[in-house]
């Protein structure tokens, strides 16, 4: 399926127009992207150096991982709602840009990942979990989350 | 005055082998901007949990000093690999960082966010005891950290804008933006808006 014609759409759409003439707005957008950038990231650390044991080691496990996924959740949004619009202006060069397609996988892999497989799994009490499993997860969790915010800046020099 | 030691000091800058250098190098220069803007989950991600658990949002079950003391350490960490790399990119382009109205807005209020931050820390320590274990602070905490999320967002606005030559020197402006942006002797554009 060749999705280079939603693109040109998305391009040629009201959103697409308005983030390619208003400069000041996309900035704003950018600056909103960077923000929940530093709280997906945030939170995922949070969650993640928990789980290895580096940080927190006297808080629940449990309590820190449902306190930063809530956040998580919000910051998922508000990175998705701001790279809509900012990919919008840009939309025909992104479709040829290998850096947006490799980041787009891995946020795919990244949300499945939470919400299919880390948020299930961490649902029941921590200390049942084998640990070597639940470092494992907090591993991958980091290492996915670190590409796509990676291959995101990347965008940007590339193409 | 100030403007014109300024301009001279980048000058200087620019034209050592090494400054020219890291510009030069792609990868080089990409990757120490990537780090700066990747650790933005490091340092300013850590201090937006505190931030949220000092304005009652957030893991408001664990004792707010305990949130700002553990999470102290990666968060500074984080601050530091921001500030080495961030002087890497001045020290690429100096010249027109120097001479960007939005570099200087943000060095402004990163002293306003540092001196803020002394403040809170001093006003923490004071009477932590007395609601340490209140999910909501008090009302002076709540202000410190509310003003702790606007100068930094303020700085990441400021920070991206820097890419952008909206006010750069050397196209057609007030003599106030000029003065504001630095614009003495020569015009800046060592380097492109990336």
């Amino acid at each position: 399926m060749d999705l280079l014609p939603f693109f040109n759409w998305l391009e040629n759409s009201g959103l697409g127009q308005a983030a390619k003439s208003y400069g000041g707005v996309y900035a704003m957008a950018q600056s909103f992207h960077l923000m929940s950038l530093a709280m997906l990231g945030g939170t995922v650390l949070v969650t993640d150096l928990r789980l290895l044991g580096v940080l927190l080691r006297d808080v629940p496990s449990e309590a820190v991982n449902d306190g930063a996924h809530r956040w998580f959740k919000v910051a998922l949004l508000v990175v998705i709602g701001s790279g809509i619009f900012m990919v919008a202006g840009v939309a025909t060069k992104a479709y040829y840009n290998d850096f947006y397609w490799a980041k787009m996988i891995a946020l795919v892999v990244g949300i499945v990942f939470v919400f299919a497989i880390k948020r299930p799994l961490l649902r029941v009490e921590h200390a049942k979990i084998k640990p070597w499993l639940l470092k494992m997860v907090a591993l991958a969790s980091i290492m996915v989350w670190f590409t796509v915010a990676a291959c995101g800046r990347w965008i940007g020099f590339s193409g | 005055m100030l403007n014109e030691v300024l301009f001279r000091f980048a000058t200087w800058i620019s034209q050592q082998p090494w400054s020219s250098g890291l510009q030069g190098s792609f990868y080089m220069y990409n990757w120490v901007e990537t780090t700066h803007v990747l650790t933005l989950s490091v340092f300013l991600g850590m201090l937006l949990m505190i931030d949220l658990r000092m304005l009652g949002y957030c893991l408001t079950s664990v004792p707010a000093s305990k949130i700002a003391e553990r999470l102290d350490k990666p968060m500074m960490l984080g601050f530091a690999v921001m500030i080495i790399t961030g002087f890497m990119l001045f020290y690429a382009a100096p010249i027109r960082t120097t001479q960007s109205i939005w570099f200087r807005i943000k060095v402004v209020l990163l002293i306003a966010a540092g001196i803020n931050a002394l403040l809170f820390r001093r006003k923490m320590h004071g009477a932590v005891h007395s609601w340490d274990q209140d999910p909501v602070p008090p009302k002076r905490i709540r202000m410190g950290a509310g003003l702790s999320l606007a100068f930094w967002f303020g700085v990441v606005i400021t920070g991206r804008c820097i890419a952008y030559n909206w006010f750069d020197c050397g196209q057609e402006q007030s003599d106030l933006m000029n003065w504001a942006a630095g614009c003495s002797g020569e015009f800046g554009g060592d380097i492109l808006a990336r």
